[in-house]
């Protein structure tokens, strides 16, 4: 549930990376006095275990085929407490971003929210509800399903949300949600028993780790996940009212509304003619099509046919200029390369 | 495994490799950020802006075929993003290329334009990673406000994610050795707990020999680096050359087309 670049607009994006830095920021301080400078090693290596563990694929059942791994936030943030246990994620979520380019570095916010920070106090907090230290083997077990259930599955929830906030959704959002929490109760399902059963095996196997935890473990306030709740649903709700004004009919591409060109929306200024200006503006442009359109924003009027030509030219310049200046640096670079040394580029394999 | 080869990648010597982390970092933020903020209908000027992490790329040595590569294994999701826009915005639109004109739909021009700027940033994100040390990254991420302890979880999980994945790898290779066939949901998640939980136990064993180790050779919790950081003239005029360019290709679009 990689969020990636293409899915966010620029302010969602930014605010997200905002939200977030303060967000990492705030467990950090949270998690200063707790986190000592003998238990960085640890909290490393719990980070990585995170790598190691999604190795381990479990057949899921009635889905032939196909498997499913552990994600992990809820584990640590059972065993760790939600405060490291957000920050190894976190830092699982950086790497996978830097390392292995899962998710972009601008959705890197919208992915630490939804797969670090909302499972890990999500998680937490739902597990002590149904389990605490010393009970019975079936509490863990119903707390660690329900609690990976619900936080993957809000974790998923968040995707579509601001994907739509962002408006840039071609499918609609009810059919995105409906796919991403589907997708997410049965990935859920698996990380819970995998979860659970972990647990279990870890307190038959080394009870100190369990018991140990248990006791460090920090303690979420009611009022201070209630408040995190309220204040979540306010924001989303704003997002998602705004969203859904600004683009009525679902998720279809919004031509009458584009906050990057605020010229364009003169054009169709008047609400009663707003839909045959779409339609015409629908008919009319082309792949490289903002040329067009630009063409008839700055009033270069003309008629339909040569500014469609004139777009299609531009349009084939732009892309065979820019290939044309890839080809060139790639062969100055090769030539440089040459007589620095008679080296190629090294080899990828 | 490509990680190991970005890490590779990374401990090259390039005048790319040369520039200061911090700089490379905010430009390839900087750059990701113009190309998110085209407008969906743009998809030929995404051309323009594919020449800077190409040259980048080219400039520092990193091989064009294995970045292609790597962004198409990480793409799946993007992937059936974008042609499940094809179902969704079914407008017929005029496209025109050069002398040539054809309808399409609307949801072609988007499913282009998704994947164009996913190629961009993140060639542009292997720009990044693939001419900076991982050590180099962090101490940048230092230096730019990222909180210490977070810094330091990043630098540890990063020494030891490669040796705990081989790790994971030893024991499925035991398990695919012996388990032959499906064993039924309760066998296989009690297998699976049982393969987690041990690679859980060991990676508390190896923590704390770790940490044993480290505090006897006097680790207070801080990385030192024998190189210190500094902004050149060649930082100066990577900055001015993108600015430069995302200035002109504004202005290319915004005038020209």
């Amino acid at each position: 549930m990689h969020m990636a670049n293409e899915l966010l607009s620029v302010p969602v994006a930014v605010g997200t990376l905002g939200a977030a830095a303060a967000g990492v920021g705030f467990v950090c301080q949270k998690a200063k006095t707790e986190i000592t400078s003998d238990k960085f090693a640890l909290m490393g290596i719990m980070g990585a275990f995170v790598f190691a563990a999604q190795m381990v694929q479990l057949p899921l059942p009635l889905m032939p085929g196909t498997s499913g791994h552990l994600v992990g936030a809820v584990l640590l943030a059972i065993i760790l407490g939600p405060y490291a246990g957000a920050i190894a994620i976190s830092s699982v979520v950086i790497v996978q971003c830097l390392i292995f380019q899962d998710g972009g570095l601008l959705a890197l916010g919208c992915n630490i929210i939804n797969m670090a920070l909302m499972p890990s106090f999500l998680g937490y907090w739902v597990y002590r509800h149904f389990a605490v230290s010393g009970t019975s083997q079936w509490r863990v077990y119903s707390g660690s399903i329900v609690a990976s259930l619900i936080a993957l599955v809000a974790g998923a929830v968040l995707v579509p949300i601001e994907a739509a906030v962002s408006g840039v959704l071609s499918v609609p959002f009810y059919t995105f949600l409906l796919t991403m929490v589907g997708v997410h109760l049965i990935i859920g399902i698996v990380e819970g028993l995998i979860t659970a059963a972990v647990l279990v095996y870890l307190r038959q196997v080394r009870p100190d780790i369990i018991a140990e935890c248990a006791v460090n473990s920090a303690r979420l306030s009611k009022p201070a996940v209630y408040m995190t709740i309220i204040a979540a649903t306010v924001v989303i709700g704003a997002g998602l009212s705004h969203f859904a004004s600004s683009l009525p009919d679902g998720l279809e591409w919004s031509y009458a509304e584009r906050p990057d060109e605020p010229e364009f929306t003169a054009i169709i200024s008047n609400e009663s003619h707003a839909v045959a200006a779409v339609e015409d503006f629908q008919s009319r442009y082309s792949a490289l099509p903002d040329y067009t359109i630009r063409g008839g924003a700055f009033g270069q009027s003309g008629p339909v046919e040569a500014v469609e030509a004139g777009a299609g030219w531009q349009s084939f310049a732009a892309v065979s200029g820019s290939a044309a200046t890839m080809g060139l640096i790639w062969l100055v670079a090769w030539l440089l390369r040459t007589r620095n040394g008679g080296q190629d580029a090294p080899r990828a394999d | 495994m490509h990680h190991a080869q970005i890490d590779r990648l990374a401990y090259q010597a390039s005048p790319i490799h040369a520039l200061d982390a911090r700089v490379k970092l905010v430009c390839a933020l900087i750059f990701s950020i113009f190309v998110i903020s085209l407008p969906a209908t743009s998809v030929s000027i995404l051309a323009c802006y594919a020449i800077w992490p190409f040259a980048v790329l080219v400039i520092a040595g990193v091989p064009i075929s294995f970045v292609l590569k790597h962004i198409l294994i990480v793409s799946p999701f993007i992937l059936v993003l974008a042609l499940s826009s094809l179902l969704y915005d079914k407008a017929v639109v005029t496209v025109a290329f050069g002398p040539w004109r054809w309808e399409t739909t609307g949801g072609v021009c988007r499913c282009f334009s998704i994947f164009g700027k996913f190629i961009i940033t993140m060639a542009a994100l292997v720009g990044l990673v693939a001419t900076t040390r991982f050590s180099d990254l962090l101490a940048a991420m230092a230096k730019l406000g990222v909180p210490h302890l977070l810094v330091v979880q990043l630098g540890f999980l990063y020494r030891y994610i490669f040796m705990l994945i081989d790790r994971g790898s030893h024991v499925l290779r035991a398990r695919a050795g012996r388990k032959l066939r499906n064993l039924g949901l309760a066998d296989e998640v009690k297998t699976t707990a049982a393969i987690v939980g041990s690679i859980f136990i060991g990676s508390i064993d190896l923590a704390g020999r770790v940490n044993m180790a480290m505090q006897g050779r006097g680790f207070d919790g801080r990385f030192h680096r024998l190189t210190e950081m500094r902004i050149t003239g060649a930082d100066f005029l990577f900055a001015a050359i993108l600015t430069l360019y995302l200035v002109a290709l504004q202005f290319l679009r915004r005038v020209f087309y």
